[in-house]
């Protein structure tokens, strides 16, 4: 269901202010959302203020900087920090996106870091996405497929194998379903842009045997139509694809099959 | 779910506006707008059977000043749900959902909106 406001237990406090001790003039104010799951608090944005002259260019260079230098409390999810891995989705300046690919100069003022969106937190910027993942389980995301020569390939023409492309390059960081208002209030029931994109992944690969079955199960009012096409999904979207598309093409497959 | 005492973070109150999630809301506002403004026309005109007292009073309030305010606020609302529902219908087909694309139809949508509303008024008056 709608609900704008946030739980009492949810409401953001103000936290502790870290002040510079490096004596640099260039000097950036980095707000992050923190809590603690052992304090019973609410949860705080602490402010630090951080040397950016001896600083790299992305966000997660400036958290890095904040946990090995200010405060070593801080706790975020990072791994390849090349765009690849998709483990430091976050929401920055009021965008998700990765913060190993989001340069911090894009931003003006203040950099304001959150976890993603309508998430239960666990700590400070980790969010719990087992509700995600186990809805991914759900479009059962493997090749279906009679198919068992273990000799030969399972061969696929190029204009088939083009189809894909949009779509395999998905790394499930969760940027647009956490994007999404329908996801927001519906996220029990309603699929979500990045396992839609996954269904539809699965749905047009020429080699799976399984599609009408998939359609069948995706076609359901909760699950597939509470997009509205609002597209906060693809201007959410880190690797520049379109879950809004997808969502879209499995509506017109239902709608024309 | 053992978790239930976590905090939610924060959504809407942090998250910034595209000009895409702007329309898509105000596509909804406009519409129940609409209904309601299509039920008072109904009424409006059912009304015109009892007579011309009838008529003239709601004439009177409709070229009041506030009168003025409600009907180009409904002419706005009809022209821009018209303007929203086409895009929409072309999403239908599967065309327009590159950013661009969709940032442009987008504003279409908010300055035609306005200047359809300009139209019909001034349309509506020569009549």
């Amino acid at each position: 269901m709608v609900q704008i406001n946030l739980p009492q237990n949810s409401k953001v406090e103000k936290g502790t202010y870290y002040k510079d001790t490096t004596g640099s003039k260039n000097i950036r104010k980095v707000n992050v959302y923190r809590w603690d799951p052992s304090s019973g608090k609410n949860p705080r944005i602490d402010t630090y203020e951080v040397d950016m002259d001896n600083c790299p260019s992305k966000v997660l260079d400036v958290l890095n900087k904040i946990k090995n230098e200010i405060d070593p409390s801080l706790a975020y999810r990072r791994s390849c920090a090349h765009g690849v891995c998709g483990s430091c989705a976050m929401n920055m300046d009021g965008k998700n996106g990765l913060a190993c690919t989001k340069p911090h100069s894009e931003i003006k003022g203040d950099i304001n870091v959150y976890p993603l969106p309508h998430l239960k937190v666990l700590k400070d910027l980790i969010g719990d996405l087992s509700t995600l993942y186990k809805q991914y389980e759900s479009v059962e995301p493997w090749l279906k497929t009679s198919k068992t020569n273990e000799n030969k390939e399972n061969l696929q023409s190029k204009e088939d194998r083009k189809k894909l492309n949009g779509l395999y390059e998905c790394i499930m960081c969760a940027c647009c379903s956490t994007s999404c208002p329908s996801y927001w209030w519906n996220g029990d029931k309603y699929l979500g842009p990045a396992v839609l994109l996954q269904a539809y992944r699965w749905i047009v690969d020429s080699r799976d045997e399984d599609r009408k079955e998939r359609l069948k199960k995706v076609a359901d009012e909760l699950k597939l139509y509470r997009c509205h096409t609002i597209m906060n999904c693809t201007n959410a979207c880190p690797k520049g694809l379109n879950p809004a598309k997808a969502i879209a093409s499995i509506k017109k497959m239902l709608a024309t099959s | 779910m053992k978790n239930k005492n976590n905090p939610l973070s924060p959504h809407i109150q942090i998250y910034s506006w595209h000009i895409s999630s702007l329309i898509s809301i105000s596509n909804r506002i406009t519409g129940v707008i609409n209904i309601i403004a299509l039920t008072f026309i109904s009424i409006w005109i059912s009304s015109l059977l009892l007579g011309v007292t009838r008529y003239e009073f709601i004439e009177n309030i409709l070229n009041s000043f506030l009168g003025k305010f409600i009907i180009i606020g409904i002419i706005w609302s009809f022209s821009f749900q018209i303007l929203s529902e086409i895009r929409h219908l072309f999403w239908d087909l599967g065309y327009g959902f590159e950013l661009k694309t969709s940032r442009i139809t987008g504003l279409i949508v908010i300055f035609g909106s306005f200047i359809l509303t300009v139209l019909i008024y001034l349309l509506g008056r020569q009549l």
